[in-house]
């Protein structure tokens, strides 16, 4: 009956699920609890208590069928009201093991975030150790040893630390903090600290729960496995986490889908804990049934927990991926080499003399014809060369050579580049390289012609880095060979090739002309050139050097956006430990989180200063609020004084008020936490992000989060932009042919009007085109007219006519223009009453004593007023008019391409084409209606140019009655195409969205270029 | 949780859609989602979960058939996983096996089964022998009956037993007149068998395989047919052997535990009681040697398969697979023993059945390189598939089953077989 999805009974059936929550029969009973989460679904606020009420009563059952139907019930209604949990802990612990499986999963995760919240982290706990190391030095030794023990002495034992206690912060941390933190982490820092941790020997708590949770390591269900496994890594003393080594690697053994997830996340575990995994290495071989990914992953596990024990049989292993079919494979397993010879520098002669043999081999059957794969293998296996020998250079001198002699049979641009880059580079290390060197150079300028753009580009660098290093008498040499190319060069076909030869000969033209540097002065000159020159090489070096990537993201282990690596719509950290503590304790660490919090307020304020985008959010309001505010006084003082059609200023600010809504609030929050609100800054910071994230992509959906961290400078222009480019359409009234040199428009503007919410104003210009002075210029409406005597038109009576008839459309009557000079032009603000007429409304203009029928075309899109509003308030609304409430339609969408198509000619300031379509779109649909936006969302890992997915939430309600009215606009397609939007309405008066669906529709398609 | 299950045929069309909450999950996500395996083959379709411009899908594949989940929120991705794996095992029980036509033919039926198992998107029952009870399987009495009467519901109108008792897996008032239970150990043999040196690959090889990885997984399967509510304890001879364990809910922890004894209150009819990885075994019951020798354009192949440990009973349905490198043009291949076929996308099946006690099978034969190609470089990996009956390798023996609250009279069957499972030799 739940199912029935009618606001309507909703209470009956809650009335009923309530009785069967009390019913002697388990499966009534178990029912109920599923019966729970349906209701929740219709989103009604007065039931929602009692529905928690009944989910408390089903927890505390005694079957554990019941249990677990609860347990599901409780995550999908209140994950937070750990009160309920906290009453049947114990139960909950004991009857864990005989819950049917699916259960299990929800039951785990829902008592693990209830003993994070309620005891806070286990001290012995591989989190919060690691937590605790820069608070307490003693305490991190003591640690140290203990790893060192366990481990054998990993080297990179200091980076592996850091990155636990990246991971477990992140498990922690949400969304919104972890943006925050990530650019400053120090002031961070200190948030952890304060976190206290209780000992898991002591605690029973605690103990419970990984008793209880341990056989479930054993469950066929691998999904139960591995929310068992999560505990304990989070949960367990160090020395216990191993045990969850073996079930993980166990459920590797069952479907190819899961084996992948499983992957996903022992690659985590890997990486923080690398000799968790160590003695398993064998179990990361690849066997040919994996699909791709799942090889990828387990190379990567695999040179994440090599050590010198295993290196010699892993490179057995590694020489065999090296000859698979699947190309793209053996290059990945070259990269893992380097990856493992860098690790462990004993092994990295091995390493380097395995490439360079699969180089020879490569080289000696390489031809082009033979696909991407080959070259792909043998780019790769240079850059793993490269980056050994960047570690010790003097010591692969053979090595350099070797390569510099294969160079010859080497065809691949990209491996040809990489080489040509290590003569430079390594120019001047050890004795024979040197020696080579201008035989090298020879050679290089001999085959230049021939070479690929990139290649000749890096030729041109190396000569001058050589010329650099260069003494004696190869210099002379060196030089001649140098001008040689640089001849060459200018001659080229390709633009670049020609510029870079032209930029050095101006940097060299000095040494060049002498030939020999003998005189002071070129000496002098050489030495500001070798200045330069030797900046803009480190450059360089630099940029390769830093392509390794270290922004791995951490979520909760198990969850999905673990796997997909951005936060879930619904995804939540571990709550704050020690969040509610119900005991003594609570007051005393209250007050502990609120000096926290005001200190934390501090370094945030404190920190407004820099130039920190995310640091800096709440200076941002203000200033935004300023801004906002001394924008809208203008605009209203310029409606007022010149006249000119600059009325939009004020609907373009809707998302900058909303702004500034956000920035009072917080500051009342401000002034609020000396009475002790423990979450503050969680708060703060979130509502901060939320309320600026407005306007800009992925605030609240899933986006690449690091693309937010990028686009936020430019998102913020976009507000500006949407704000100039939103351009009221105004409609001729009265054209001046018709009207003896009146001209009339009118255009519909946001401004509420002050008589009646009922009113839609209309901002009417007068405009006298002729060459006489008109007088007593007004607009009438001529049926009202009629009614009403015009002799005591007051505002109270228009209002009680208003409200008597209220059938009829209304015109307020406008103040009287006495006299319109020639080409004056007047303003008045006309206030309509249409009562959703659509229809043209006739209206009587008197000018000079005559009268004038004219006609005023109501615009559905005004109808309605912005009703700003959060992005959740919005997806509940949504979710509660369904069905026959919602409406949609599609359409194309042009306008964006004009601006698409502007940046790509201005190349050097390259916008981002999501935010230029959500601009365009953003600021046609402000333009033409009375709405305020929501959000927009951008595509999850959509392709460069496929802007599908891209959606934009705006809100609004009906002006008579205040219904809400949610529009959604979704694009599909891509972004230097015409796009596929399509609109949906959600409005209870059925008949009213489908007209506005209509509009929406209407202007959409409308081009750009008619506005 | 999970809004929406879709099953897609090989071809991509939906066969089958089931809307599990409030939110329409609308069918272009198929769509977006076939246009993506296309541009992106096989890569994508391996790609468990997805993450979708407006959804998160979780998919499998089984034999041809896309099983897809959508969701909108945070959930935890195995529970999606694993729930279709559940769904494709029981429809597989159900309809026999899986394709596209015996979903069709038994649309309701699989209806039936998802709304049984799985509402407002949280997976309900899921135990096959409960399901069994709930709604009949198909066979063509109840098809006959359903033609006749028009009544097209299999669903019974009565409720288990077993949900209401505090043995959920357990029905409970079962009657059988001969009670049995039959022990079955099937071991599946993973191993990674090398047969190269490393880097020397322009010259014959001809070795002995380097032994990489080899380990048992197996399963004990149950088939129990006793009356009453019973009691099992099961205990192995050589518990230690065991490396990882995983087992049936009905299995009691504590016993394990503490003696390493399996105590349970079985399910009706067949499950898997539980299922075990051995480690680091060290010999394989047979031996392929592949050769592979390339000059000017040709290559020229010869695979060798012979017992290496006799395990006292005969090897049958022995097959070699392997997938030719992408770079071989034609192939022509023959074998002294059973027959070899090479399918269009360049897969070699050899099947040779039993060994016989006369002579080694082999299979020989050149294959034409890619033109400009000198030597083979890459190195097909032969995938070995041969069963066993009668023997676990593993050497896990069962010592004894006791048995408590049943009727005197009964039949204890223990039975072993072994199989192939990841058998990789690597040429």
């Amino acid at each position: 009956m739940a199912g029935i999805r009618l606001h309507v009974i909703s209470p009956l059936v809650l009335v009923a699920v309530g009785k069967c929550a009390r019913d002697p029969s388990v499966f009534v009973r178990k029912c109920a609890a599923n019966a729970l989460p349906k209701l929740h679904e219709l989103r009604q606020e007065e039931i929602t208590s009692a529905i928690e009420e009944i989910v408390g009563i089903l927890l505390n059952d005694r079957s554990p069928g019941v249990v677990g139907a609860a347990a599901a019930a409780f995550a999908s209604i209140c994950p937070n009201n750990f009160t309920l949990i906290g009453r049947n802990y114990r139960n909950l612990c004991q009857i864990l093991p005989d819950v049917e499986e699916w259960g299990q999963i929800l039951l785990i995760e829902i008592l693990l975030r209830y003993v994070v919240a309620s005891h806070g982290l286990v001290k012995e706990s591989i989190m919060s150790s690691l937590l605790c190391i820069e608070s307490s030095h003693s305490e991190k030794d003591v640690f140290d040893v203990n790893v060192a023990l366990e481990d054998n002495g990993i080297p990179s034992r200091t980076y592996d630390s850091e990155l636990v206690n990246l991971v477990s912060r992140s498990y922690i941390e949400g969304l919104g903090e972890y943006l925050t933190r990530s650019s400053d982490t120090n002031a961070r820092s200190s948030d952890l600290n304060g976190a206290r941790f209780t000992s898991g020997k002591t605690n029973d708590d605690v103990k419970l729960l990984l008793q209880c949770t341990s056989p479930l390591l054993w469950s066929h269900n691998s999904a139960v496995v591995l929310a068992a496994a999560g505990v304990h890594w989070i949960m367990s003393p160090k020395e216990d986490v191993k045990r969850i080594v073996k079930p993980l690697l166990f459920i590797l053994r069952s479907s190819g889908a899961s084996k992948y997830v499983v992957l996903c996340n022992i690659q985590v575990f890997a990486k923080a804990l690398p000799h968790l995994f160590v003695p398993h290495y064998e179990d990361f071989f690849v066997s040919s049934s994996d699909s791709y990914q799942s090889k990828a992953l387990k190379l990567e596990i695999l040179s994440s927990i090599v050590t010198e024990s295993s290196i010699s049989s892993v490179f057995k292993e590694f020489q065999d991926y090296i000859r698979d079919p699947d190309r793209r494979f053996a290059a990945d397993t070259v990269a893992a080499i380097g990856l493992c010879a860098r690790k462990l520098p004993k092994m990295a002669n091995t390493c380097v003399e395995g490439l360079l043999a699969l180089i020879r081999q490569e080289l000696l059957t390489s031809d082009i014809e033979s696909g991407n794969g080959e070259a792909d293998v043998l780019i790769q296996s240079i850059i793993s060369i490269k980056s050994i020998i960047k570690q010790d250079p003097s010591c692969h001198e053979k090595v350099i050579i070797q390569l510099f002699r294969s160079l010859d049979s080497i065809k691949v641009p990209e491996a040809r580049v990489m080489i040509i880059w290590m003569v430079g580079e390594y120019s001047s290390v050890g004795v024979k390289i040197p020696r080579m060197l201008t035989t090298v150079l020879k050679y290089l300028a001999w085959c230049f012609k021939s070479e690929a753009v990139e290649t000749k580009l890096q030729i041109l660098n190396t000569t001058i880095k050589v010329l650099l290093c260069a003494k004696g008498g190869d210099m002379w040499t060196i030089t001649r060979l140098f001008s040689y190319l640089l001849e060459l060069a200018e001659c080229d076909l390709n633009y670049d090739v020609r510029d870079r030869a032209r930029f050095f000969k101006k940097l060299f033209s000095h040494n060049l002309c002498s030939q020999v540097p003998e005189e002071t002065n070129a000496l002098q000159e050489n030495k500001d050139l070798p200045l330069v020159l030797v900046e803009c090489i480190f450059r360089k070096q630099e940029n390769l050097a830093a392509s390794e990537p270290i922004n791995d993201r951490f979520y909760l282990p198990g969850s999905l956006s673990q796997i997909v690596l951005h936060a879930a719509p619904g995804y939540e950290p571990l709550p704050k430990p020690c969040s509610s503590l119900c005991d003594d304790l609570g007051q005393f660490s209250n007050s502990i989180d609120r000096t926290t919090a005001l200190g934390e307020e501090w370094t945030g304020s404190s920190s407004n200063g820099t130039d920190d985008p995310d640091t800096s959010g709440s200076l941002d309001e203000e200033s935004g609020s300023n801004y906002d505010s001394q924008q809208s006084i203008p605009g209203l003082s310029d409606n007022s004084g010149t006249g000119d059609s600059a009325s939009e200023g004020d609907r373009n600010c809707d998302p900058l008020i909303q702004i500034s809504d956000a920035g009072i609030a917080c500051s009342n929050e401000n002034g609020a936490s000396h009475s002790g609100f423990p979450d503050l800054e969680g708060m703060m910071s979130k509502r901060a992000l939320e309320s600026w994230l407005d306007e800009q992509p992925g605030s609240s959906s899933p986006s690449a989060s690091e693309q937010i961290q990028v686009r936020q400078s430019s998102a913020r222009i976009s507000i500006g932009n949407i704000g100039r480019q939103v351009k009221a359409k105004s409609y001729t009234l009265l054209d001046p042919a018709n009207g003896n040199g009146l001209k009339v428009y009118y255009s519909f503007s946001s401004e509420a009007s002050t008589i009646s919410p009922q009113l839609v104003c209309l901002e009417t210009f007068f405009e006298n085109c002729s060459s006489e002075t008109m007088s007593e210029v007004t607009l009438v409406d001529e049926e009202s007219h009629k009614a009403l005597d015009l002799a005591d038109l007051t505002l109270a009576t228009t209002a009680s006519s208003l409200t008597s008839q209220s059938d009829l459309p209304t015109l307020v009557p406008m103040e009287e223009i006495t006299s319109l000079e020639p080409g004056q032009t007047m303003k008045r603000i006309l206030e309509v009453r249409f009562h959703h007429h659509l229809l043209p409304l006739k209206l009587a203009l008197h000018c000079n004593g005559k009268k004038l029928p004219v006609k005023l075309r109501p615009d559905i899109g005004y109808f309605i007023k912005p009703v700003p509003m959060d992005m959740e308030t919005f997806i509940e609304m949504e979710s509660r008019l369904p069905g026959m409430f919602e409406y949609a339609r599609s359409c194309t969408f042009t306008d964006h391409l004009g601006e698409v198509d502007k940046d790509t000619d201005e190349s050097s300031l390259l916008k981002d084409k999501y935010l230029v379509i959500c601009e365009s779109l953003a600021s046609k649909m402000l333009s033409n209606a009375n709405i305020f936006l929501v959000s927009v969302d951008m595509p999850v890992a959509a392709k460069f140019d496929d802007a599908s997915g891209l959606s934009l939430r705006f809100s609004s309600e009906i002006l008579g009655n205040s219904v809400p009215c949610l529009i959604t606009i979704t694009v599909e397609g891509k972004c230097s195409e015409p796009l596929k939007v399509s609109a949906k309405v959600n409005c209870e008066e059925t008949v009213f969205g489908l007209n506005l669906l209509n509009r929406i529709v209407n202007f959409l398609v409308e081009s750009s270029l008619n506005t | 949780m999970l809004q929406c299950i879709f099953l897609l045929a090989d071809n991509g069309a939906v066969i089958l859609e089931k809307q599990l909450t409030g939110h329409r999950v609308d069918r272009s996500i198929c769509d977006w989602f076939w246009d993506h395996v296309i541009s992106q083959g096989d890569s994508f379709k391996s790609m468990p979960v997805i993450a979708s411009p407006t959804h998160y899908i979780f998919q499998i594949v089984r034999a041809g058939i896309t099983f897809l989940a959508c969701t909108q929120v945070e959930m935890p991705p195995l529970m999606g996983i694993e729930f279709l794996c559940r769904v494709a095992d029981i429809l597989s029980d159900y309809l026999g096996e899986l394709n596209e036509d015996l979903i069709k033919d038994n649309f309701v039926i699989v209806y039936e089964l998802l709304d049984e198992m799985i509402d407002n998107g949280f997976p309900l029952t899921t135990e096959p022998n409960i399901l069994r009870e709930m709604i009949a399987p198909p066979n063509i009495v109840s098809k006959m009956l359903s033609v006749v009467t028009g009544n097209s519901s299999n669903v019974s109108d009565i409720l288990p037993g077993a949900t209401a008792s505090c043995v959920p897996w357990r029905p409970t008032d079962v009657k059988y007149a001969n009670n049995e239970v039959y022990v079955d150990l099937v071991e599946e043999m993973d191993a990674i068998i090398n047969s190269t040196k490393q880097f020397s690959l322009l010259h014959a090889r001809f070795r002995d395989g380097v032994l990489v990885k080899c380990e048992i997984y197996g399963e004990v399967q149950v088939n129990c047919l006793l009356s009453g509510l019973p009691d099992l304890t099961l205990s192995f001879a050589n518990p230690s052997i065991l490396h990882d364990v995983r087992f049936h809910p009905c299995v009691r922890f504590r016993p394990w535990e503490s003696h390493q004894i399996l105590s349970f209150v079985p399910p009706d009819g067949q499950f898997k009681l539980m299922s075990y990885r051995v480690k680091k075994l060290k010999s394989t019951p047979i031996y392929v040697k592949p050769q592979l020798t390339s000059d000017a354009g040709t290559c020229r192949i010869s695979v060798m398969v012979g017992i290496r440990n006799d395990p006292g009973k005969t090897i049958d349905s022995i097959i070699l697979q392997f997938q030719l490198p992408p770079c071989i043009l034609s192939a022509d291949l023959t074998s002294n023993h059973g027959t070899v076929n090479v399918l269009s996308n360049k897969i070699c099946t050899w099947s040779i059945g039993r060994i016989p006690k006369d002579k080694a099978p082999s299979l020989s034969g050149t294959m034409v390189l890619e033109t400009g190609l000198e030597t083979l470089r890459v190195f097909p990996t032969f995938q070995v598939e041969f069963r066993i009956m009668g023997v676990a390798l593993s050497g896990l023996q069962i010592d004894k089953l006791d048995l408590q609250n049943v009727p005197n009279r009964l039949y204890k069957g223990f039975r072993a077989v072994t199989r192939a499972g990841e058998y990789e030799v690597r040429s």
